[in-house]
């Protein structure tokens, strides 16, 4: 019994120190956004110009939010979620991306056209359409989730 | 179990709370009103109210480090019910302790999380790590226990619990300064296999899910990213001739930045249903079975004419293996004038799809063509702001789908007046006028309140 517990605090010892060494000596880099920004999407490489953005290695243009960067927005936030946390809280990707909504995005974000929110309109009768051309765009939300109201017809 | 989770939660929000240096809580209250008398539903008036909170406590004990974030919602229907679940429902979205090293943009949370690994967001109660290391290698890994909603009825819901009962994974990637990075990762939901019960249980709810990742960035004005996803999983094949294909999703992008305003984009994505739809709780809806792929490509050019007018033109042609092509094009505007605070945008695009067969009417099939037009405004002057929305969809086919009733024309008004009198605190109201095939002509109220108390110093705008 000892002699497990002694191999298991000298595997957990020798894998803190190997940890410890490989990890990275940089400093993180800040948790918000220091200035607010204007209203609308932001354009980092107006202020950051072709700087290389601290620790992601990247640079602060490849995050431009340009039209391809918001309609293809999974990508950076699986990459570098801590740059988007710069300036949002994790309530802004809840306004969607929730297992379970109160409501449609487009409904409570009515006062925000500008923001992308699918199924604005009454969707029932769309949706008739959009299931047949490409379900796979309905499962990213509906598949394993946020889908009471998708039973009321498909048991 | 879940009654000690939740004790634990509030203790801590509690304490936490307490022991904080900033507080910050938003809340928005939404009250709806409609009628509805669509038919094939049953008729009634609704007028839910529904209360969203989100709460933001950082510096717990007076470290930079620790936060606590959580954020929830119920709803309760002040006259018919409204939706299947009852007429009181809630959902806890998120809620964990995040600690922020000083080092190597570590950071560990703890509670509920969403895991961005994988194929989309998903839920999970557990624990979730990450940290840079050193020559730009990054490693981030979670373990915990999926959340599961109720969706089913009983058996199949009970399938489900069983069968997710743990999720864990990671993503381990490296970047090349200023070029861009590369990642693989893995998901795994759920180790207790279908077969294993004691009556095998033929839709199998786990999934494993190895995914490979690139940002490719080989000079200023080439930007590639993508990522493709695996199913690994051993599970049950549909009888068929042929083995599925274990491909889940190849999902790509490359843009070119041909001058500081113009950017050309360009899209491949492919989906195959058997993989893709893996681990789904809603089988009947996304069926493995059917086999079949969506492969779609797509082009964009972005101009930025001006400062604050942008022009995107963009195509997509899919193609699904079952029914066949479909071909959506057109354009967008969007315009800004910051001085002013108004924003506005618009749109039109033409899907040209194929026609699918017509089960209850007497044309043998009818086409999904159809096209969509939008127009939005958002303007602000001091306390007061305004928006109004207006969406039309066109129908080629009204007569012989028997979906459209033959009404080949759906439009809908969204209207919104909004007074802030302080800044902590916005009411707004919004008025939804539609008239749509299935709901016919249809008026929606809906009022908000949005309050926030604390200091926020991002999130959300």
């Amino acid at each position: 019994m000892f002699r497990k517990f002694a191999l298991l605090t000298m595997a957990f010892g020798l894998t803190f120190m190997i940890g410890c060494g490989i990890v990275s000596p940089a400093e993180s880099s800040a948790p918000t956004h220091p200035q607010a920004l204007e209203q609308g999407r932001p354009t980092c490489s107006d202020c950051h110009g072709t700087d290389q953005m601290k620790n992601t290695r990247k640079t602060f243009a490849s995050f431009n939010h340009t039209p391809e960067f918001v309609a293809n927005h999974k990508f950076p936030a699986s990459q570098d979620p801590q740059t988007c946390a710069a300036c949002h809280a994790q309530s802004f990707c809840a306004d969607c991306h929730s297992g379970k909504t109160s409501m449609l995005p487009s409904t409570k974000l009515g006062n925000r056209p500008d923001r992308v929110s699918p199924h604005r309109t009454g969707y029932l009768t769309s949706h008739r359409i959009d299931g047949k051309i490409d379900p796979t765009s309905c499962f990213e939300c509906h598949g394993r989730a946020n889908n009471e109201k998708c039973t009321a017809c498909h048991k | 179990m879940m009654r000690h989770s939740r004790l634990a939660l509030l203790a801590t929000l509690v304490t936490g709370t307490a022991m904080a240096q900033g507080v910050a809580v938003s809340t928005t209250t939404i009250a709806q009103s409609w009628k509805q008398d669509t038919p094939g539903f049953a008729q009634g008036s609704f007028t839910p109210v529904t209360e969203l909170v989100g709460i933001d406590v950082t510096k717990i004990g007076g470290q930079d480090a620790l936060s606590l974030h959580l954020y929830a919602w119920g709803r309760t229907d002040l006259a018919d019910q409204s939706s299947i679940e009852g007429k009181n429902a809630g959902n806890f979205s998120y809620g964990y302790l995040q600690y922020d090293f000083r080092q190597a943009n570590a950071s560990i949370k703890a509670g509920r999380v969403t895991v961005n690994q994988g194929l989309g967001p998903v839920a999970m109660d557990g624990v979730e790590a990450r940290t840079d290391l050193r020559y730009g290698f990054t490693a981030s890994g979670f373990a915990g226990t999926p959340v599961i909603y109720k969706n089913l009825s009983d058996n199949p819901q009970n399938e489900i619990t069983f069968q997710k009962n743990v999720m864990f994974g990671g993503r381990f990637a490296w970047r090349a300064p200023k070029q861009g990075e590369i990642g693989i990762s893995y998901l795994q939901e759920g180790s207790s296999a279908a077969q294993s019960l004691t009556i095998p249980e033929p839709v199998d709810y786990t999934r494993r899910q190895l995914g490979a990742d690139i940002r490719l960035i080989p000079c200023s004005f080439v930007d590639i990213t993508g990522r493709t996803v695996l199913n690994v999983a051993d599970h049950q094949e549909p009888t068929s001739t042929e083995s599925p294909n274990r491909i889940a999703e190849h999902d790509y992008k490359a843009t070119i930045k041909a001058t500081d305003s113009l950017s050309l984009a360009g899209t491949y994505t492919e989906r195959n249903f058997y993989a893709f739809f893996a681990g789904t709780t809603l089988p009947s809806l996304f069926n493995r079975d059917e086999q079949g792929m969506v492969k779609a490509t797509g082009a964009s050019v972005t101009w930025a004419a001006l400062a604050n007018l942008q022009l995107v033109a963009d195509v997509r042609r899919a193609d699904r293996t079952a029914y066949g092509v479909t071909t959506r094009a057109g354009g967008d505007f969007r315009y800004s004038l910051p001085d002013a605070h108004i924003l506005a945008g618009a749109g039109y695009h033409k899907v040209n799809a194929f026609s699918t067969l017509s089960v209850v009417t007497p044309f043998p099939s009818y086409s999904l063509s159809h096209s969509e037009m939008r127009a939005w405004l958002m303007a602000d002057r001091g306390p007061l702001s305004a928006s109004l929305d207006v969406i039309r969809l066109h129908y080629s086919s009204p007569y012989s789908n028997a979906n459209l009733a033959g009404q080949g024309i759906e439009s809908a008004i969204v209207g919104s007046l909004g007074y802030k009198p302080k800044e902590s605190l916005k009411v707004s109201g919004d008025l939804t006028i539609e008239d749509n095939p299935l709901f016919r002509k249809q008026a929606m109220g809906l009022v908000r309140v949005e309050y926030r108390f604390g200091f926020a110093s991002k999130g959300g705008k």
